[in-house]
This record gives structure tokens, sequence and C-alpha cells, in this order.
């Protein structure tokens, strides 16, 4: 009722307007149609959306993407509607048309338009039709993806035309697919559907398999037959490439792995340690980035991008400090007991994890992701995540890091001489209980480095430490105490295997079949994968 | 070796007197027991509720009390170790003496905790949405049953959206295989076929959500419109929306509504990428009532924290406990079989408007709202029932439940009775 | 001190152990059942079903200082035979629920109705009888150990890797019984049980008959562990303990003495955790988890490895606390067990009961050093 009555007043608006110049009165047209987005429920604004974008004026991109933004609000006193910014003690009111300001208002005197998916589907295919003569290659690439999506047929003379004009191979190409799926849902010809059915079939990625499907469900006859062969060819194809998507996933799992164990693979494989509280490390570095953050956020928000970066030294330094303090004031006193250490340092992941839980309280924190970490790209038909990339970057990169300290720098040489002969590194010099705290520090350092980047992935709450513990503690026994190689290799074999079992027997099923694993392969080789050899080993 | 009787005598005599030391103390306040555990995985969820308690108790006593008495917390650790719920359950009644706990989160610690009530009667508040399948004579359930929440977000997605495939995915435990086995019956009702239906299930804390997520685009990739119904529980929800916004699923594409996702778990994830996806409660912490502005404020003034924020659960507990407090008054006392009878029927104000009633099932009415996730950690009402909701202790949707139902009030009295046999105890045989 | 209980046989100090044992026992239950509530030497049920639950944690230390204090095998995987033990008892307890579920079929547990279950799975036949469920108790976990020591063992697996190992054990059956699929009740475990061989679970009566029973199981298990370390057997495991490639190179197979020791641990850990489910009315997966294996270590640790007596002081000591704690200082007693765990490696390392005979040593010593002789030293222990 309210809607008609609304027409109405539109209609009447526009007849009065008419005699004083068409230009004027589509202006106002524009504007009263902008207004009548803030009236109505859901389905009255996706028809003013609907109504919007069929005039083909891109003149209300603006107040469109305010709309999708949640920025566009409308005025109680005169239901006027605008795109705001916030202000103080309010928002700054700007003209949804001109783009002029058009003074402020308080919170109150002004409400929000919401909108909920449906009707952002609408409005992200309402912009892409709109927008597909845009100046900017960029835009009309997102349009075209948004054509794609909605399959609008309305949209197809702005794509014809789009695409005699459009000067980009890529946002071309782009062009063709979006006009190919929406001739699909269009009453073009048979021949011409048979036609875009192969234009779809060379994109051949999922949205692709998507609209082939939709089509051959709604298509009789010779087009339907096209497309379900087209739907077959492209499943075929990704098949293939699930393969690959998975040997991804595994390297990716594995390289989680690694981080998580590297650090124990230092306390516990060259020193000894059997590290409980490893896993608190992890903890501990992962609530430094969060520090990190919330200092970035509160006074430098604009070094955001870069928290990370400064997070991984101080998360080193922090996890570090705390690991040489736990040498020196615990572990230093069991040397030569190694089961004990477990106990001790049992306890010591108690005390650590209710530390962390009292300052910070026990609920998750929230660790953002900088703008080089977020989103996917597409090699071929394999997604591959930004984070999980820098992940496996990182840990590499931490590994072979590590290693050359070992084997390279004088520390390191003190290092393998302390542990593999301690009273003989004593006689040459060598001030073995700095080496034990400095070795014991660096592998919790290590752990801290972990910790900010498993802040990206996992939560960052007082329980993150346990979750990882007992992998870690199976990577390095799997690979070989005291060898990192083993370590890189465990992990990766690791992952590899588990995201190849997932599939097939859940996920909890190939965690299962993943340690039974685990425990046969230590029967046969009961030293890991890289044992080291000699006769100070049995001891 | 003398010093091995003193030990031991020792240690006997520390155990009594660690026992009986509470009684001791003077019975003159009305005490509340609150079984939340403070340490180990459920910490993460539970300690909030402990806080909200404790508040709320504050608040009672800055009143007056109860019946002249003031109210006084005991607050235990059940350290998320389900044997030990059964455990501090039956300290706080047996030793501490406690009117009426409130507490617990996970159905396994609930159902630990069962026998014991029932044993010792007492009376248990439990605030978290749950399985249903339960009603039992000294536990009221104020959290939502399945039909308060997983019903009507179908609903929802399949009208409003037009979803017509549908992914269950969620934790293996309880709650969501009875939730999902509900839904899947109640969506094959409406026509729904089988294969378009994935049911999938995860370990608890599951991390690595990279296999799953693309699991489901690619069964969202059948040129239908396609929805996620999530009951993944707690820790495992934040590393499968940041996998979510990675590879790309957009809430317009494949929507995911969850039933286990609040204010609390969002306020650990940067929730800009996750616009739009749902969840589905009887409380969202965006609603605009003078209560619940009122209730938020006493929360962050009580907790000294202006970012914390509220939850579903945290007015379960709000409405439990006002509602026990109302119960008391009527019966005049706290004696557990009194308040059992006077708390049917009881109404009291719930924070988005309305006014819950205790049913005689046990289970309280409530809206259903579904909200979507907005950029600011928070939600937005899309959509709300009519009315207050009734929670149905046992789903019409399940072949071993369609037949009962649960009505403590005398003569019936009877937590499953089988309205086909018209017997009390099942489905008999 | 291993010598000197070889000379002595069951010696004062197992004597008192018993004695202490049994008077706690019967104490606690007698009060428990005679007194009212009100009367000043009351013991409430809860009492009586904590001690029960405090003993069977003392027969599963007794049994992981067994094969660690006087085998060298540093377990991190008996919770799993523990648990594994109260799963075969949680079975029989859930057949004897019978129609009293709440959906009241005659044969299926509640969570196999609602899961749709049209009808027993095999493997759980058989538990509607008590022999054959206690049949099960010992069996379950005695054969996996056996199979799992028999590789491990015969592999020669040994220190870190066995722990790490056991511990992989532990953590894989902890995610297979969290799968619903599995038929064992998933997250929700087995709950609700309503009686045992007839008598009501939750009745005073039967809860302190659960307590002597337990009494009665530790003191059982101390006498085997006592007499088969002061036996021949027990000199050869201890050699074992201490230089595993010297006992082999004098003719003895280090893996069979081992897997007997591993497997009658094993056992014991399953008796405990048969009757510790009962009195706590629940067993789930949580009980799998490594956490538990490691602080039953710890347990052991705290009271002494290698003492047996230790074991139980430790199960009883470490536990007594957390109660307290757990009640009294909610929010910190983390700190306070975490802190002990440190101190008490640090400080005691051999545990309270080492600790207390190393200072009788030094005394005896004292006194010894006057006639100019000296003799008995500290208990050596390696690892």
């Amino acid at each position: 009722m309210a809607r008609t009555i609304h027409s109405l007043v539109l209609f009447l608006a526009l007849a009065w307007l008419i005699p004083t110049g068409p230009a004027r009165a589509a202006d106002d047209s524009l504007q009263a149609r902008i207004d009548a987005l803030g009236t109505g429920g859901f389905a009255d604004t996706a028809k003013q959306i609907q109504a919007l974008a069929a005039t083909g004026d891109d003149r209300v991109v603006p107040a469109l993407e305010a709309l999708l933004a949640g920025g566009l609000y409308v005025r109680q006193s005169d239901k006027k509607v605008f795109i705001t910014k916030k202000a103080e003690g309010g928002f700054a009111l700007i003209d949804p048309l001109t783009g002029r300001t058009a003074g402020t208002a308080d919170t109150f005197a002004v409400k929000k338009i919401r909108v909920n998916n449906r009707l952002r589907r609408e409005l992200k295919a309402a912009l892409g039709g709109l927008t597909l003569l845009s100046k900017d290659p960029a835009v009309r690439l997102k349009a075209a993806a948004a054509v794609f999506k909605s399959q609008d047929p309305d949209a197809l003379s702005a794509l014809d035309a789009a695409i005699l004009k459009e000067t980009d191979d890529r946002v071309r190409e782009a062009m063709r697919q979006a006009r190919a799926a929406v001739q699909l849902k269009s009453d073009v010809p048979e021949a011409d559907k048979v036609a875009a059915l192969k234009v779809i079939e060379e994109r051949g990625d999922r949205d692709a398999l998507s609209v082939a499907l939709a089509a051959a469900a709604q298509t009789e006859g010779a087009v339907k037959a096209a497309a379900e062969a087209t739907a077959k060819s492209i499943r075929q194809t990704l098949e293939l490439w699930s393969a690959a998507q998975n040997v991804w996933y595994g390297l990716s799992l594995g390289s989680v792995l690694l981080l998580a164990a590297i650090g124990l693979a230092i306390t516990f494989g060259v020193m000894g340690v059997i590290n409980m509280a490893h896993g608190e490390m992890v903890m501990i570095g992962a609530y430094v980035t969060f520090m990190v953050q919330e200092v970035i956020r509160t006074s430098l928000p604009g070094l955001f991008d870069y928290s990370l970066l400064i997070a991984v030294p101080l998360a080193f330094l922090v996890a570090g400090a705390v690991g040489m303090a736990i040498e020196r004031g615990i572990i230093r006193f069991l040397y030569g007991r190694p089961l004990e250490t477990l106990l001790a340092t049992w306890g010591l992941s108690l005390v650590l994890q209710q530390t962390v839980r009292t300052i910070f309280g026990p609920t998750n924190r929230e660790v953002g992701a900088p703008e080089f970490m977020s989103g996917a790209f597409e090699v071929g038909h394999l997604t591959v995540t930004y984070n999980r990339l820098w992940i496996i970057v990182f840990a590499l990169a931490v590994l072979f890091a590590l290693m050359a300290v070992l084997k390279k720098t004088p520390l390191g040489l003190q290092m393998r001489a302390v542990t593999q002969n301690r009273r003989m590194a004593g006689a040459m010099g060598i001030r073995t209980s700095w080496v034990d705290a400095v070795t014991f520090g660096l592998g919790s350092g290590i752990a801290g480095i972990a910790g900010v980047a498993l802040s990206q992935i996992d939560n960052v709450s007082p329980n993150l430490g346990q979750s990882y513990i007992i992998d870690s503690f199976m990577v390095v026994v799997f690979g070989g105490v005291g060898n990192l190689w083993g370590t890189l290799v465990g992990a990766m074999t690791l992952g590899v295997a588990n995201k190849f079992l997932e599939p097939y027997a859940g996920a909890v099923l190939g965690k299962v079949l993943v340690l039974v694993f685990i425990i046969l392969f230590i029967q046969k080789r009961p030293r890991g994968l890289f044992a080291l050899k000699g006769r100070a080993i049995e001891t | 070796m003398k010093t091995y009787f003193r030990g031991a005598a020792a240690a006997i005599a520390l155990t009594a007197a660690a026992m009986t030391a509470s009684v001791a103390q003077a019975a003159d306040t009305i005490k509340v027991g609150i079984l939340h555990s403070l340490s180990g995985t459920m910490a993460i969820s539970e300690t909030t509720l402990k806080d909200v308690m404790l508040m709320l108790i504050e608040e009672q006593n800055k009143k007056g009390g109860l019946l002249g008495k003031k109210l006084e917390a005991v607050v235990v650790d059940p350290a998320s170790n389900w044997p030990l719920f059964a455990e501090k359950a039956r300290e706080l009644i047996e030793v501490k003496k406690v009117d009426v706990v409130f507490g617990c989160w996970t159905s396994v610690s609930r159902k630990s905790v069962l026998p014991v009530f029932e044993e010792l009667n007492s009376v248990l508040f439990y605030p978290v949405q749950y399985e249903g399948e339960e009603s039992q004579k000294n536990v009221f359930y104020t959290g939502a049953a399945p039909n308060q929440q997983a019903i009507p977000a179908v609903d929802y997605l399949a009208k409003q959206e037009g979803v017509k495939r549908w992914v269950l995915a969620g934790t293996d435990y309880v709650y969501p295989r009875t939730t999902n086995k509900i839904l899947e019956t109640y969506l094959k009702a409406k026509g729904v076929a089988a294969s378009d239906i994935m049911i999938n299930y995860t370990p608890f804390g599951h991390s690595d959500w990279q296999t799953i997520v693309a699991d489901i685009k690619k069964f969202g990739s059948a040129g239908k419109k396609t929805a996620v119904v999530s009951t993944i529980n707690g820790d495992a929800n934040v590393p499968f929306y940041k996998e979510l916004a990675n590879q790309g699923i957009k809430a317009e594409d494949i929507p995911v509504v969850a039933f286990s996702v609040g204010e609390e778990e969002l306020a650990g994830l940067d929730t800009a990428p996750l616009v739009g996806h749902l969840a589905a409660w009887n409380y969202f912490m965006s609603a605009s009532t003078p209560e619940n502005a009122a209730f938020i404020k006493q929360w962050k003034t009580f907790i000294k924290n202006p970012k914390r924020v509220t939850n579903d659960p945290m007015e379960a507990h709000y409405i439990g406990f006002n509602m026990w407090v109302k119960a008391v008054e009527i019966a005049g006392t706290t004696a557990p079989d009194a308040v059992i009878d006077s708390i049917v029927g009881v109404t009291v104000p719930n924070l988005t408007g309305g006014v819950s009633a205790m049913m005689p099932n046990h289970h309280i009415t409530k809206p259903v709202l579904i909200g979507e996730i907005q950029a600011n950690g928070q939600f937005e009402t899309v959509s709300s029932t009519p009315g207050l909701v009734p929670g149905d202790a046992w789903s019409d949707f399940l072949p071993g439940s369609k037949d009962l139902i649960a009505d403590w009030r005398k003569p019936l009295a009877c937590g499953n009775f089988n309205v086909k046999t018209g017997k009390c105890g099942g489905q008999g045989s | 001190m291993t010598l000197r209980l070889l000379q002595g046989g069951f010696d004062r100090r197992a004597w008192m152990f018993l004695a202490v044992l049994f008077t706690a026992a019967l104490v606690v239950s007698v009060l428990s059942l005679t007194t009212q509530p009100g009367h000043p030497l009351h013991v409430p049920t809860y009492v009586v079903s904590l001690v029960g639950k405090y003993l069977c944690y003392a027969l599963l230390a007794l049994s992981v200082d067994l094969v660690w204090g006087f085998c060298g095998v540093l377990s991190l995987g008996h919770a799993a035979f523990f648990s594994l033990g109260g799963y075969a008892m949680g079975m029989y307890l859930m057949r004897q629920i019978g129609t009293r579920g709440v959906y009241g079929d005659p044969v299926l547990p509640d969570f196999m109705v609602f899961l749709n279950y049209k009808e027993l799975p095999w493997f759980w036949y058989g538990f509607d009888q008590f022999w054959f469920a206690a049949l099960m108790v010992v069996a379950v976990p005695g054969v996996l150990a056996f199979v799992f020591g028999w590789f491990a063992f015969r592999s020669r697996v040994t220190g870190v890797y066995l722990s790490i190992i056991t511990q992989a054990l532990t953590f894989a059956l902890m995610l297979a019984f969290f799968r619903n699929d599995m038929g064992f009740g998933g997250n929700n475990g087995l709950t609700d049980f309503k009686d045992i061989l007839g008598f009501d679970v939750q009745a005073g009566s039967t809860r302190a008959g659960l307590l002597m029973a337990s009494a009665v199981a530790l003191a059982f298990g101390f006498m085997i562990c006592k007499a088969l370390v002061n036996s021949k057997f027990g000199k050869v495991l201890i050699a074992v303990r201490d230089a595993e490639s010297r006992t082999r190179f004098l003719g003895y197979r280090p893996e069979n003495y081992k897997l007997l020791v591993w497997t009658l641990s094993a056992c014991m850990a399953g008796v405990a955790g048969a009757l510790y489910v009962p009195q706590v009315g629940i067993i789930n997966p949580s009980e799998f988890t490594p956490a538990n294996s490691i602080e039953v270590v710890i347990w052991v640790a705290v009271g002494g490895r290698g003492t047996l007596v230790g074991a139980a002081v430790g199960a009883v000591l470490v536990n007594l606390g957390k109660t307290v704690f757990t009640g009294v200082l909610p929010e910190f007693w983390l700190f306070a067990l975490g802190g002990l765990f440190i101190a008490v490696t640090l400080f005691l390392p051999k545990g309270i009961v080492g600790t207390w005979d190393d200072l009788m040593a030094r005394r005896r010593a004292a006194r010894d050093a006057g006639d100019g002789e000296l003799r008995g030293t500290a208990p050596q222990e390696a690892d």
C-alpha cells in the first residue's frame, strides 16, 4: 500500500517536473528514486535498486556504492537520502547525486538504510551493469565479474556496447564471458546459447561450472545437452586440478607444523629438553603480535600493514627472553635428567597459560591480517591464499636462517660443541652455561616467531599453544631428533599425508591414521626419519 | 614410620576441614552456586558467564537481596573437565549448601551433572543453546532449543535468499549431530533432495579448514543457490571464518548461518570480510531496547572494560536469574521443590523488548532473531519472529521423540511423556 | 632402598600403607553410612566418592610407577588404558539402564536411539553380563598394551621416542572416540548410569561399597607390584632400567621383561578406570587426553618414583590439592598446581617418599659414622 502511494507520488512529481526541462527533470527523478531507497522493507529497496539500475545513469553509482558499504542514511525530518561520513557529534551529509556537502546531522537525526545479502547481490549486479564503461579498467573488470555472477539479461545491450569499446584484452575477455553467461539466461536463439557454452567451457573454473549446471537445469534440447557436456568437461579438468590443490593444502599444513616444530627442534632436538612449555612460547609470540597491533591501531594506524614485520623481532626477543629466564631459573638444574624437564616444563606451561589468562582475559583476541596477507589469487584453477603462501615462505625462511646460524656462526659452532660434548667444549674455553641459555633462548624465540605467523590463521587465546604441542613433538620425533632437515621433511610429509587422507577418511580419521602411521614408522626406524648415528646417541 | 600415620591423618583432617569449613559459615545468606569453567578449553566462553552472574548477584544485593537475605555467590572451577563438573556440582550442593546453581556450557558437562541434581534435588539453570531431547525436573533450560534457533534460520534462508542447496557443517558432538538430524528431516520434508544436502563433521578445535572450505565451494558450484548451516563450535570458528574470507567466499555467494557464533567469538576476528554472514540467536547486543542499553552499560562498568561485548548466553543467565528471583519470591523460600513448582509460568522481561515465560517443560519462550555480521563485529537483525517461540524439549522431526512431551506440572510431572502410549518414560515398548 | 626391600621382603612400610589405606576407607564409608547429616562426624557422600576417586587415581599412579620406576619406560599414554577400562565398565553400566533411559528403549542406549541406530553394534554384545565386562576391563587394555609393546620393545624403541609414541597412541584413541560414528557416544561419552550388579549407583551404600572395592583393588595391585619387584624378576627389571644394553649382553631378553610388566601395568590401569567410572558417573573421550597421562606421571614424581607407596601418596596429595584449590582459589589454582610441579622437580627430585628415605638414610649414616662404618647410600636412580 505504502509503495503504491509512493509510486503515485513519484509519478505526480515526475509529471509536474517535465515542463521545466528534460535535464532538470531527469535529475529530480533520479533524486526522487534515490530518496525512495529509504522507504519500505528489503523487498521495496530491492525494487528501487533495480529501477535505479534500469536508468543506466552512472550518476547513481556513488549512492549505490554507499548503500553497499552501509553509508547511506535517511534524514528523519524530510526523508531525504544522503551519503554520510562520520563527523564530530554525528555525521557529515553529502548529496548523493552532486557529491556536494549538505550540512551535518546528529546521530539520531538520521537512520541507516539497512542492506541484507539479497540487496548486496542486487547492488553488485546493478553496479556491474552501470560501471561497464568506467574509465578505470579495474572497475570495468569488477563490473564484468559482477554481471557474470548476476546473469542479468537486461545487461546484455550494455555489455555489447562495452565490448565494442573495450581496449583492454583481459577486460574484454571477462566481458565476453559475462556476455555468454547472460545469454544463457536470456531468450537468444539456441545456436547462440551453444556458442556461449563454448566460452563458458574456456573459462573452466568453478563459477563456470556453476553457470553450466544451472543452464543444464533450466533449458531443454540441444542447449541442455551442450550444457551437460560442458559441465562434464569442466568437471574433469577440475578433478585433475584438485590433486594439485591437495598437494598445496598439504604443503601449507606442513608449513604450519614446521613453524610450530622448528623451535622445538632446538630445545628438544638439540638440547634434549622435553619442553612442554614450547606451545606457550608460540602463544607468547601470538600475544606480542596482538599487542603490537593494538598499539598501532590506537596510535599509528598508518603502520598497520607493517605490524607483522614489527612483531617478528619483538616476538623473538620477548619469547627468547622468557626462554632464557626459564633456562636460567629451572632447566639448568635439570640437565642430564631429560624426563624431569618434562615435569617442570609442564608445570611451567600451566603457569604461563594462567598468567596470560589473567592478564589478557580468557577470550580470543583479534589479530588482523595486513593487506598483503589477505585474499587469494588463482594459478590455473588452483586457489592460492596469500596468508598460506606467506606462511610457507616464512617457515622456510626461518628454517634456513636457523640452519645458517647453526652452521655458519661462531655461536652455532659453540652450540653444537656444547650439545655434543659438554665437558670437552668447556675444556676448550666455551662458557657452556651461557651457551645453554642462549640456545634455549633461540629455540624459544623461534617459537615466538612462529606465534606471529600462527596468529594469522588460528585463535589468539591462552589455549593456542596446547593445540600445537603434540603435533610439534610428532614432527620432531618423526623427522629425527636433532636434525633440522628431518623436521622439514617430517612436517611436509605429515602435512601432505593428512591432506590426502582427509577427503577420503574425513578430518578426524585422517589424523588418526597419520598418528598410527607415525607409531608404526617409529617401530621401523626407532630414531626417526633422519637418525643421528654414533655411539653417543645410545646413552 | 609414625609420620605416615600422621601424614595420612593430617590429609584426612585437611579434607574434612576443607569440606566442612564452608558448612560452618552462617546460614543467613542465600547461596548461589556458579559452575562455569575458569580454566581449560571452555574458559574462553564460560568465564564471561561467571562474571555476569557475579554482576547480577551484586545488583540484586543492591536492591536489598532476596527474602530479606543477602545473596552470596559461590564460585568453583570445574576446569573444563567433565567428571569434575559432577564432582563440583556435588560439592556445591552437598558441602557448600547452595540453593541454586547456574552453570555448564557444553552438553557433556550438563549430562555429567544431571544425575547429581536429580539425586540431591537441587536446581540448575543452563544458559546455552543446546540439542534438546531432554527435560529434567531439576534443570531449567534458558538457552534455545533447536526449534528456537535452527528451524527459523533455515526458513529465512530458504525464503529470503532462495537457498536450494545446503551444507550442514558442524563439530562432531551431540549438539550439531542432533541439530543436523532435525534440519535434514525438516529440509527433506520441504522437498529438498538428499543430493542437495551435504553433511560434514570436524573434530573439536579443528584449525585447518582448507579442504573443507574448498569442498563447500565445490558443492556450491552446482548452479543452485547454496548456504552453509554451521554448528561449528567455539574455537574452531575463527580459523573457519578466516579461511572463508581468504578463499573469497562472500556472503552474497554462499552465506553461512551459524548457531554458535556470537559477539564474543567475533571479538577475536576482523569481521570486514565476513559482512553478511548470518547467525541465529535469541539476543543480539545490537538490540535497541532500554533494558538492553542498561544491561550493556552495567556490564561494561562491572567488568571495567568498555570494549567487552554481551551475548546470548549472558542474556539467558539474565532471564534465568530474574526468573529464579521471582519464583523464590512467590514461593517465599528457596527450597528446590517449592521453587520448581512456582517457577512455571513466571514471566520476566528479556532484553529484546519481549517478556519471556518459563514453560511447563522447563524451557522458556524466546524471540528468534536472524542477524547479519557487520564490519564492527556486531550483528544487525534482518529478521525476527513475530512473537516469542516456546522452546520444544522434544523435536517433532526426530523419529525417537516426536511422540514425547514434557510437562512438569502436577499431576503429569513427567519429562518424557509419550502421548501415543499415554505413559511416562519415553517410547516404551 | 630397592636393596633393602629385597632383603626385607614385604617390609614394614608396605604393611603400614595397607593399614592406613583400609583404615581410611573404612572410616569414611562407615561414617557416611551410620551418621546422619548434621552429625559432627558425618561424612557426605561427596567425600566418599571423592576418596574413591583418589584411590582409583592411586592405582593408576601405581601402574605408571611400576613401568617407569622399575622398568624405565616413561609412559605418556596410560590414560588410554585407564579410559579403555573405564569404557568397558561404562558399556556394562549403559546396558544395565534398560528401559529407564529417556527414550525407554530396552536395548539401545539413549545416544544410539537419537543417532538412529537400528540395532546394537557387535562390539556392544556381551556387555550386559558383568563377568564379560569385567573380563574386558582387563583384556582390552592388556591386549592393546601387549600388541603395542610387542612391536615397540622388539624394535628397541626407547626413551623419549617411546614416550612420544605412547602419547600418539592415546591421542589417536582420543580422536577416534570423539567420533560419534565409533558407537561410543562421542563427546558426551557414557553417562546417566542407574545401577551396578543390581545396586543403585547413587545409593550411599553402593558408593561406600565402590570405595571399599577401590581400596581392595589398590591393595591388591600394590601387593602384586611389591611381590614382583621383590622377586628375582624384579632384579632383572631394575637392571633393564639402569643398563638395558648390559642386561642384554648378560643373556637376558629385556624386551620380554618389559613386555610383561608393561602389559600388567596396562591391566592395572584398566581396573583403575573401571572402578573410577561408576564413582564419577561419566566416561568420555577427554579422559584420553595426553595431558591426563602427563599428570599421572607427575603424581608419581611428586610422590617418589620407584617407591610404589610414593605413587599412591603422590596421586592422593596432588588430587586433594586440586579439589581444595579449585574450590578455594578458582582463578588461581593453576598457579599453585604448576608451581608445585616445578618446585617438586627442582627441590624434591626424588619425590616426597624418596626424599624422606634420603633423610632417614643420612640420619642412619650419621649414626653409623660414629661406628666408623659407612653403609646404606641414597638410592641410585638413573634415566
